[in-house]
Order: structure tokens, then C-alpha cells, then sequence
């Protein structure tokens, strides 16, 4: 289990970079997804650009209410809720935890779980919840997509190979935002069978913004349209929720089959968690 | 490429392929054993070292991303004066260890945490990150965190860092 | 001792521990296996040619290119198993060819090289697939390998007449035994003699078995098994890819290593139970138990070796912990398209309890007893012993009702079932549910292995040298077999060392495996010893010009009864020359018993169990060190616990293993996953040995996983658990509660 051989960058300047990817490397952040594909020798990139010395790609800046992230912003940062302000921290913190471990979230960071988009990925299915934006750039300019077109399938995304994912962004969740991350999982090192991240506004009794955001529910992270439209205009309560879960599970999410986890069982586990997590995430 | 690995303080000046895993490079260049192999893939932990002072995977970190960036390995822990380390103490008193081969792992990922007082859940968060098939897990959580309350309250006789 | 607890801790916690990856021999050579990508299949072809040119590939090797390489040892039946394929592969990841390279990474350069070419036949990997014979994985020979027995066929009388007849299929699924150190070897040609290095828990069997392969005397190779990273019974056999390391080793004069990495021993490492089982279970009306029948299909992978005949393991401990006086166990073995079947800790026994623990459940719930109560009516009476069962065990020693007392009493049993009463009439309140089990382990081998080498000798300089036949993968013996001949001798444990794993060093040896080393090595150290002991005392004898009776032995020295001079061993040694005691050492199996309880809280809506406490009550006779076997025991209930929860082997239509995503698709547990867990001990000495010790560190393997089962099974209220296979993993917990 050894990687196979690759010429090895260090661009200092996301130009250079963006000059290395032109020239078809692979980017190396935190690394741990590809060297792990590297080990599996499903990945043998002939190029691989370091970008883990390039300044000012380590940064979270909040500007006019939005959050950006950098692509060497790790895992770890958002462990602690204040590190992004309000219920948007909290979100993150919640779910954080639900990846990998410590020594993996020392390295690994966000926009690299965007830019793998593994179906599984916590952080990509609340990318598409959140309404976040990925801003690419290339030798050919920068552009910046939606999250919810920019992820097409099983690791597959509107990235071109030759663009650099600089930085994600995302809006902040208005301070009476009510969030929560929940996980189902067979063991502690297990991906999750199903993940659900919701963010739920309730103003006068009537809940009257909702996102709800399913990881490995598809064949890609979705944002649970169906279900959130079942929610606003009603009063937050269990049987709305179980309605919203029933939604997500018959019309948003597309489960694929998994040892462990066919599709029915799948189906049956973004409803309740969808439910669940709703209840707690619902502001008292 | 030539690169130099700061390791335990000591400079390992190497010619490396860019392919080679930090793993093989502190156990096949710079003889240093202690760091092992148990998985591959980041998820045993048996390779965990101190990469500029924080708890890594050395089998998902390439050789040259760490040139001249400070690396503590297991070797490292005992101090200069040949005294041992408390989390060594601890895991041998609380028998954290039975074959020994993931030890070296949780070690270095203690290690890294005990410059703050550990509460008991960022203990338990610790523990779970590595795989151990002798013992259980639960002595190693007492080991820890023995080593912790000593670290803590200065009965090692030192506040290093390591 | 110097402020470690045991001898193996300095060098383990400040990284000066040996195993073999860690040793630096110059210029080795590291192997690395071109593996088959399908399960089942004709090879059509192994061109190494494009490997050779590639930098730092010293050879590779398809079998074309090796005609002399020596094939596995034959099993029984007889069916060749070459350690490279040569026209059929039969198991997934089955090696084609090897290649060499100056490091892992060239070597993993030229196996990317090498081209193969495999036209697939479809697979079996069930043991109802195989028993069809519809594929046979050896043209013209039916799959099953092996049918036995024990025990007498029981009359359809007996079950007619009953009161009551559970019936039920169950499966014990593959497991991987997976230690952190997977497989290695090292071979290093020298002379006219070959040095090998394995982590490995036999080995001087590994040695006859390569000087039988390669054709040489044993005394030409040299076996030394140094820090070796667990084995839970995977590292007690040579493996083909061990004899193509020592082939290629002698054949180009050069060390050559195999370190087998985790993507490979998912693959093609041993694989631990593998069972399908029916059982029939007859009791009278109070719960008296009349008879048990228990049917084995198991799947034993490719090639035809111990693990063909290890279900009868199963068949032989079917009787478990009762005295049920009608018991018949069936057994047959039948080749698949995997890896082979092989000895996991526990091996045989948790495939024994399992069924029979499940079922007893089930009767309570039938006859409407508590399963502590029916168990307390059948359990074999201490005053039974020695007890021999219908299935041709006799059983040493045991107090089974002490046991499930002391488990019953350490768990809490009737506060849980008030806490389960509770929640059951609260609506909002996840079920918990209580599970018992009570085994019997069997320890210290079969016939064939009841004996060990055993040696203590006395140095002129006052230190001891004790040596043994068993090789410790972790279970501290270099710290436990010098303090037990220490007491023996009435020395301080620090002036005796332990020497073990060297064929060397060694006039002979069996092994660890069994859970032998404590119950036969300890017994027979123990003897050894005492051997001593009277050899120092008639030449102390001899000297004074004394009768040996007028002697004594007391704290490491011989004094005569009357008058105060004493003789210690160093000076004794001085006067009197070499004192060695050399002893092949024979003691019967023992069985361990004990009694095992689990509580569990389901949540029904999504299938997931939380284990809120196990507790083991494990009887091992006379534990040498206590806390060592507490150690082993708590280790073993978690590996217990990843039967029961978490670990399998999917397969794919295609025959392969579901495992891409290695450890995390073959879920060990964690430390996210351990419940609280309270050891308890009885202590019912064996009395085939003076010393009295019995195996441990298997029990939590044959415990601890029917009682988690039974504890969800209660939980839910199912009256017919057959649903409930393990692993119990969410979705198979959701669909037993629908």
C-alpha cells in the first residue's frame, strides 16, 4: 500500500498553484482523503501541487454577514462554536465532531471535503443546505457556483480539473436560528450511513425558514427541498416533523444500497433523523 | 528530494522520493522503529506522531511536506535525562499495553494533548481516535488520563513540552 | 522492578520494541504479492516480464518461473494448494506472483506491472452454495471436506414426547481476527543455515513445516519469533506466501521480508468462525433439559487444512455448561471461495455457546421461566465433576452456579428487570433488555499438543534461565513465567529471565495457541522447578554426605534440617557443575467456564443497540498473575463485542469481499463503542496439574456475544430470534423489531 511515484510542487502563491493545476496536478491540502487513495492506488496523480505553503489560504474572514473559508482551513478550527459567529458556529461545531477523529481533523480540512465530495461528507451536505458557494479559480479566471450545482455525483463536481478550490462561503444564519447535526453510524470510525444537518427559523410561532441538509442520502449531498416546504407556514411540532422526515425520505433523498444498508433501511433512517434532528434543532 | 527531518531535536538530512510517507521515512531513513504500520489508511492510529506539535497520521503525511518542521516521535518522549515520560509510566502502571504494537500511537497522541488539563470527554475523543485489539481501550483511557492529573500537577518533576 | 509493571513495558512505551518490519537486515529484499481480483477462475496468464525492468525490482515470479516451489502442506482431504496460483485461483486476493524490490514502494511498482489474466467461474461463499456441488472449486470433487459427529444420534421419541421443542437456525459469520501487526516473515540465508523472523505463535511447528517444504534439516534453520503484534490464533501456520519468502530467500542467497499490510490481510489473512447452524432443543415441563441436537455447514474456505476439521471443535463442546443427557452434534465442512477458515480466539467454542445460549432463551420464554432459573436447573452440579459429556468431553472442574450467581449478583439482575418493567409501561422509554450466557471453554490443546518443552536452569552467577516452548504475542510471559518459577524456587523475580521463541535456544517446543501457555508451559515450568529443586538437593546432599532427607529447600537455597549452613544455587552450580533440567511436560485439556451477562438498550425506531453494561464472570483455576488475565479478558470481551455488533464480511454477487473501504468497512470497535464492563472471577483450580492454572483470554470471544444477542432479543420480546443474525448491525436490529 504505497503510493505510486509523482513529481512534487510547492507553489508559495495561489497563482502558482493555479499554474500547477493548469500544468494537471493534483492538490495536496490536508491530504487525508488522497494520500489514502494513493495508498489504495486508486489515485496516481503524476503531478501533485502542495498548496500547504501558500499565505492567506488559512484564513476565516466574515465580511457583510458572509463566512469565507479558505482551502486551508482544517477540520479542527470549527470545534470550537465561536470560531464562526452565531448559530452558524454552532452548526459546525455540531458537526465537526462527526469527523474522523482529532489527529485527521488536525490535517484535513473543509473545502477539501468539497473538493472530494465524498456522498458521505457532513460538511458538503451542509454546504448545499446552507446555500454556500465554492469560488474556483484557474489560469482561465475565477468563478464561483452555487453548492447545489456544484456537486453532480459520487465524487464528481463541476470543478475543473485544472481549477483550484480557493474558498468556500457561506451566509450567516440570522442569531435566532435554530441548528443541529445528527449522525447515524454503525461505529465511531464508520462513515454515516445517513446524516442530517437542519437550520430552522421560528418567529411568532410559525416556523418560516428551514434547511435541512442530508449526507449519503444519494448519490451526491442534497438539501431536502421537499421536506423543508412541508415545514414553513407551520407551527414547530412532532407530527410536522415526522411529516418533514417522511418527505425528505420518500421525495429528497435517492438512497443507494450499501452492506448494511439497503434502501429501504436508508429511507426509512433519513425519516426519523430528519424528525429528530428538527426537534432539536426547533429554538424553545 | 533532499530534505532534512527535525526529529526529536535531531536533523536526519534525506534524499526522498515525493511519494515517500512520513512514516517510512522516520522508520526505513531514519531507523526510528518505534513509529508503526498498522493500516495504511488513517484509521489506526498505530503511526500517530507530533507533527510541529500536534497528534498526525504519519502514513497520510508525505516525508517532504514535514522539511524542517519539528517531528516527535515515541523515541522522543523519554526525556534527556533518561527519565520516562508520565504517559509511559502510566500506560505500564494502568496496563495500557499487551503486544505494544498500537502504544507507540496512542502515546504521541496523548502526548500532544497534555499541554492543557484534559477534561474527561476530550480523553475519551482522544482514545477513539486509534485502534488497540488487546486491551480493550479502557486502560488506556485510565492511563491517560493518570498522566494528565500527573502532568498537570507537576508530579513528573518538569513541565516539558514535547 | 525498576517502576514497570511488566518486563515487555520499557522497551514497548519508548519505541525500542522489535518486530520483525523493525529489524534492519542489509540488503533485504521486500516482497510484495500480485493478487487475484477475482474470487474464483482460470488463470490464463502471468507475464512478470515488464516487472523485471521496472528500477529497484531485484526479480518477480509468477509460478511458470518457480516449477520446484514447493506447494502447501497437504490438508486433509488431499487437494494441492500452491503458494502461487498455477492454472485456478480459488479465493480472492490469491497470490499470482510475487515480486521483489529493494524497497516496498519498487516492489509495489513492479507488482503494478506484472499482467494477469483470469477468466472468471462463478463463486461460492456460502455453505449452502458449496453443499449443492453445483460449483466445485476441484474439478470432479464434491466440496464437502469433511462430515463428523459427536455424540449418538437421539430417537424421534425424545422430541415427540417433550413438553417443549425449540427449533432454530443460526449463523456465527466470518470474522477477521485482525491483529495491528498483520502477518510477517523475514528469511535471511547464511551459511548452510536460514534464519527466519515471524511474529508468529508456533515456531518451531513453522519450522518443520519449512524444512519439510524446502527439503532441509530443521536443525538448518533457525526460528525466532520476536515483539509480535497479537495473533488471536491467525499466526500459528505457514502460509504460502511464508514459502515463497523462504524459497526465493535460499535461492538467490539474499534476506527476503514479507510484511503483509492491512489491505492484504483483509483479503487473504485467516478468517475465524463461518458457520451455518440448525438446532433442535427438548425439555420437560419444568425446563429440564432432554436433549439437543446441533447441525454444522460450515464454510471453510478454499484449500482443504485445520480449519476443515476445527468445526468439530464446535461439535465436541456441544453440551456446553448442562447435563442434558441426549446430545448430538453433525458436522460438514465445505470449500468456498475464501480464504481459509483457521483458529480465532475462541475458535470453536463461541460456535459451541452461541447456538445453545440463544436457544435457552428462548425455551425460558416458552416455559414463561426467568433464564437465570432455567439455567440453574440444568447446569452440570459441581459435585458432577469429573463430568464427561454425551459429546465425549470430560469436563475437569467447575462451579457453573457459582458463576452465574456471582455474574447475576455483580449485574444487578433483579434491579434491571424492575428498570425493564419500568420503561416497558412507559411509552417514551427505549427498551432495555438482559441477556445471560454460560459457557464452557475448552484449554491447553487436543490430543497431539497436551505437552510442552519446559526448562529451568541455574546460573553460577545466581540468575535463572527458564525456557519454554510457547512464543507470547502480547500476553505478557516474559513478566508472568519468571515470577511463577521465582515463587517456585523462592527467588527474587528479578534474578530469573525467561527464554522463548528460538528454535535455537530451544530443544523443542509446541506453541501458544489454545489458550495453552498458562495451563501447560506455567504447569510445567512449575514442575521444572521442582525438578531442580531436588537435584539441588540431593547434590547438596552428596556434598554434606547426607541423606537427600535431611535436606530442605527453602528460599532459593538447599539447607540441611539440622544446622544452620545453606547452599544457594550460584554456589551450588560453582561446586557442583551445570544445573539444567530439561522436561517434555504432559497435562490434559481443562475447561474453563464461566458466565457471562449483557443489559441493552435498543432504540427501536432506528436499530441501534447501546450496550449499558456487560459483566463477566470467567473462571481460569489459579490465575498467575491476576491482572494480566483481567487484561486478556477485557480485551477479549470487546473482540466479543465486535462479533456481536459490529465486524463481518459482506460479499458481492461476484464472490468478493465488501471491503474497499478496509477498516473502515470491517469495523473493529472502538472506544466509542465500550460499555462499562465488570470482570468477576470464581477460582475452581483444574486438578489435572498442580498448579491448577486453566486457559484464559478466550472467554470473552465465547461469552460475551450470545449474551449481547439475548440481552437485544429481550429487549425486543422476540419470541423467535432467528432475525437477530450477527453482526447486529442497525438495519438487521430494525428489521427483527418491524
Amino acid at each position: 500500500m504505497k503510493p505510486a511515484a509523482f513529481d512534487y510542487l510547492v507553489p508559495q502563491t495561489v497563482a502558482g498553484a493555479v499554474d500547477a493545476l493548469a500544468a494537471g496536478a493534483q492538490v495536496l491540502a490536508g491530504g487525508q482523503s488522497l494520500l489514502l487513495e494513493m495508498h489504495l492506488q486508486r489515485a496516481h496523480p503524476a503531478l501533485v501541487a502542495d498548496i500547504n505553503r501558500v499565505p492567506g489560504l488559512d484564513t476565516l474572514t466574515v465580511v457583510d454577514g458572509t463566512l469565507t473559508v479558505g482551502a486551508l482551513v482544517r477540520h479542527k478550527t470549527f470545534e470550537s462554536p465561536g470560531a464562526v459567529p452565531g448559530p452558524l458556529g454552532d452548526l459546525f461545531a455540531r458537526a465537526v465532531g462527526y469527523i474522523a477523529h482529532p489527529p485527521i481533523r488536525a490535517r484535513g480540512t473543509m473545502t477539501g471535503n468539497l473538493a472530494w465530495a465524498h456522498p458521505a461528507s457532513e460538511w458538503c451536505a451542509l454546504a448545499v443546505a446552507l446555500d454556500a458557494v465554492v469560488e474556483l479559480r484557474s489560469t482561465r479566471g475565477t468563478r464561483e457556483i452555487p453548492a447545489e450545482d456544484y456537486f453532480l455525483g459520487p465524487f464528481q463536481t463541476a470543478r475543473d480539473p485544472d481549477e483550484l478550490l480557493t474558498a468556500v462561503r457561506y451566509p450567516l444564519l440570522a442569531p435566532d436560528t435554530g441548528v443541529a447535526f445528527t449522525e447515524h453510524r454503525r461505529t465511531g470510525f464508520s462513515f454515516a450511513q445517513v446524516a442530517v444537518g437542519a437550520a430552522l427559523t421560528v418567529r411568532e410561532g410559525v416556523i418560516t425558514g428551514a434547511r435541512i441538509g442530508l449526507a449519503n442520502c444519494a448519490d451526491r449531498p442534497l438539501r431536502a427541498h421537499n421536506a423543508e416546504r412541508t415545514l414553513i407556514g407551520s407551527e414547530p411540532s412532532q407530527p410536522v416533523f415526522t411529516a418533514a422526515g417522511e418527505a425528505a425520505a420518500e421525495r429528497d433523498a435517492a438512497p443507494v444500497p450499501e452492506p448494511y444498508a439497503d434502501v429501504d433501511y436508508r429511507r426509512h433512517v433519513v425519516a426519523v433523523l430528519v424528525a429528530r434532528t428538527l426537534r432539536e434543532a426547533a429554538p424553545v | 528530494m533532499r530534505i532534512t527531518l527535525t526529529v526529536n531535536d535531531a536533523a536526519y538530512p534525506l534524499e526522498v522520493e515525493p511519494r515517500r510517507v512520513l512514516a517510512d521515512a522516520l522508520r526505513d531513513d531514519c531507523g526510528l522503529t518505534g513509529t508503526h504500520l498498522g493500516c495504511e489508511q488513517g484509521v489506526c492510529g498505530a503511526c500517530t506522531v507530533l507533527v510541529d506539535g500536534e497528534a498526525v497520521r504519519s502514513c497520510l503525511m508525505l516525508a517532504v511536506q514535514c522539511d524542517g518542521v519539528p517531528i516527535r516521535t515515541v523515541e522522543g518522549l523519554t526525556g534527556p535525562d533518561g527519565q520516562p515520560h508520565p504517559l509511559q509510566r502510566a500506560f505500564s502502571a494502568e496496563r495500557g499495553l499487551q503486544c505494544g504494537f498500537c502504544t507507540p500511537g496512542f502515546l504521541m497522541l496523548a502526548a500532544g494533548a497534555l499541554d492543557h488539563d484534559l477534561s474527561e470527554n476530550e480523553v475519551a475523543d482522544l482514545v477513539r481516535s486509534n485502534l488497540c485489539r488487546c486491551t480493550g481501550y479502557e486502560p488506556i483511557r485510565r492511563a491517560i488520563t493518570r498522566a494528565a492529573h500527573a502532568h498537570q500537577n507537576g508530579q513528573d518533576g518538569r513541565h516539558r513540552s514535547v | 522492578m525498576d517502576g514497570w509493571l511488566r518486563r515487555e513495558d520499557e522497551r514497548l512505551l519508548t519505541g525500542a520494541g522489535r518486530f520483525v518490519a523493525d529489524l534492519r537486515v542489509p540488503a533485504c529484499l521486500d516482497a510484495v504479492f500480485v493478487r487475484s481480483e477475482v474470487a474464483h477462475g482460470v488463470l490464463r496468464e502471468a507475464d512478470c516480464s515488464a516487472a523485471r525492468e521496472v528500477p529497484g525490482v531485484a526479480g518477480a515470479w509468477s509460478a511458470a518461473d518457480l516449477p520446484d516451489l514447493p506447494p502447501m502442506p497437504l490438508g486433509e482431504p488431499a487437494r494441492e494448494w500452491p503458494a502461487l496460483v498455477e492454472d485456478r485461483v480459488r479465493y480472492p486476493g490469491e497470490a499470482l506472483a510475487v515480486v521483489l524490490g529493494d524497497d516496498r514502494y519498487h516492489a509495489e511498482d513492479g507488482a503494478a506491472r506484472v499482467r494477469t489474466r483470469i477468466d472468471p467461474l462463478p463463486a461460492v461463499v456460502t455453505a449452502q452454495e458449496s453443499a449443492a456441488d453445483t460449483v466445485r472449486l476441484f474439478d470432479g470433487l464434491s466440496n464437502v471436506a469433511l462430515r463428523g459427529e459427536a455424540g449418538s444420534p437421539i430417537d424421534g421419541e425424545v422430541w415427540e414426547r417433550a413438553a417443549v421443542v425449540v427449533e432454530s437456525d443460526y449463523r456465527q459469520q466470518l470474522l477477521l481476527p485482525s491483529p495491528m501487526e498483520c502477518r510477517t516473515i523475514l528469511c535471511v540465508p547464511g551459511g548452510d543455515r536460514l534464519t527466519v523472523w515471524s511474529g508468529h505463535q508456533a515456531p518451531h511447528r513453522l519450522r518443520q513445516d519449512l524444512a519439510g517444504l524446502l527439503d532441509r534439516p530443521e536443525e538448518s534453520i533457525r526460528v525466532v519469533v520476536p515483539d509480535t503484534g497479537g495473533a488471536f490464533g491467525s499466526k500459528s501456520a505457514v502460509f504460502p506466501e511464508f514459502i515463497v519468502v523462504a524459497w526465493l530467500a535460499v535461492l538467490l542467497g539474499r534476506p527476503v521480508r514479507w510484511v503483509e499490510d492491512r489491505r492484504e490481510s483483509l483479503l487473504v489473512a485467516t478468517r475465524g468462525r463461518g458457520q451455518d447452524q440448525h438446532v433442535r432443543l427438548a425439555a420437560d415441563a419444568e425446563g429440564r433439559l432432554l436433549a439437543y441436537e446441533l447441525t454444522v455447514e460450515a464454510d471453510v474456505g478454499a484449500y482443504p487444512h485445520l480449519g476443515v476439521a476445527f468445526p468439530m471443535q464446535t461439535a465436541w463442546m456441544a453440551t456446553g455448561p448442562y447435563t442434558t443427557p441426549k446430545v448430538h452434534a453433525t458436522v460438514r465442512s465445505l470449500l468456498t471461495n475464501t480464504m481459509i477458515t483457521y483458529p480465532y480466539r475462541g475458535a470453536g467454542r463461541p460456535e459451541a455457546t452461541s447456538p445453545l445460549e440463544r436457544t435457552m432463551d428462548v425455551l425460558a420464554r416458552r416455559l414463561g421461566l426467568d433464564p437465570a432459573e432455567l439455567r440453574r436447573r440444568n447446569l452440570i452440579p459441581p459435585e458432577a465433576f469429573p463430568y464427561r459429556t454425551p459429546t465425549g468431553r470430560t469436563y475437569d472442574s467447575g462451579d457453573h452456579h457459582a458463576a452465574l450467581d456471582l455474574a447475576l449478583r455483580t449485574l444487578g439482575y433483579d434491579g434491571w428487570r424492575a428498570e425493564q418493567a419500568r420503561r416497558r409501561a412507559d411509552p417514551d422509554a427505549f427498551p432495555i433488555g438482559i441477556g445471560l450466557s454460560c459457557y464452557v471453554e475448552r484449554s491447553g490443546g487436543e490430543r497431539g499438543s497436551l505437552h510442552e518443552y519446559v526448562g529451568v536452569e541455574a546460573g553460577d552467577d545466581g540468575t535463572v534461565t527458564a525456557r519454554c516452548g510457547a512464543a507470547s504475542s502480547g500476553q505478557s510471559h516474559a513478566t508472568v513465567f519468571p515470577a511463577l518459577v521465582a515463587e517456585t524456587l523462592g527467588v527474587e523475580p528479578a534474578r530469573v529471565r525467561l527464554v522463548e521463541g528460538d528454535t535455537d535456544e530451544l530443544p523443542g517446543g509446541v506453541g501458544s495457541f489454545g489458550s495453552r501457555s498458562a495451563q501447560i508451559d506455567g504447569a510445567g515450568l512449575q514442575h521444572a522447578a521442582g525438578l531442580l529443586i531436588e537435584e539441588a538437593r540431593e547434590r547438596a546432599a552428596r556434598l554434606w554426605d547426607l541423606p537427600v532427607e535431611e535436606t530442605s529447600w527453602s528460599d532459593g537455597a538447599v539447607h540441611p534440617v539440622r544446622g544452620s549452613a545453606a547452599m544457594g544455587l550460584s554456589e551450588l552450580v560453582k561446586r557442583t557443575g551445570p544445573l539444567r533440567i530439561d522436561e517434555r511436560y504432559e497435562a490434559d485439556m481443562a475447561f474453563p467456564f464461566g458466565a457471562h451477562a449483557a443489559v441493552v438498550e435498543v432504540d427501536p425506531e432506528l436499530g441501534t443497540v447501546r450496550v449499558l453494561q456487560v459483566v463477566a464472570v470467567d473462571d481460569c483455576g489459579r490465575a498467575l498473575d491476576p491482572d494480566v488475565v483481567r487484561g486478556q479478558a477485557f480485551g477479549s470481551i470487546v473482540q466479543g463485542l465486535g462479533q456481536a455488533l459490529y465486524e463481518g464480511v459482506p460479499f458481492g454477487d461476484d464472490g468478493l469481499p465488501l471491503l474497499d473501504g478496509g477498516l473502515l468497512d470491517y469495523l473493529l470497535p472502538t472506544y466509542a463503542e465500550i460499555p462499562p464492563i465488570e470482570l468477576g472471577e470464581t477460582h475452581t483450580p483444574t486438578p489435572r496439574t498442580p498448579l491448577g492454572a486453566k486457559g484464559a483470554g478466550e472467554t470473552g470471544c465465547i461469552g460475551t456475544p450470545p449474551a449481547i444477542v439475548n440481552a437485544v432479543a429481550d429487549a425486543l420480546r422476540l419470541a423467535h430470534p432467528e432475525r437477530l443474525q450477527m453482526p447486529l448491525t442497525p438495519d438487521v436490529v430494525w428489521r427483527a423489531a418491524a
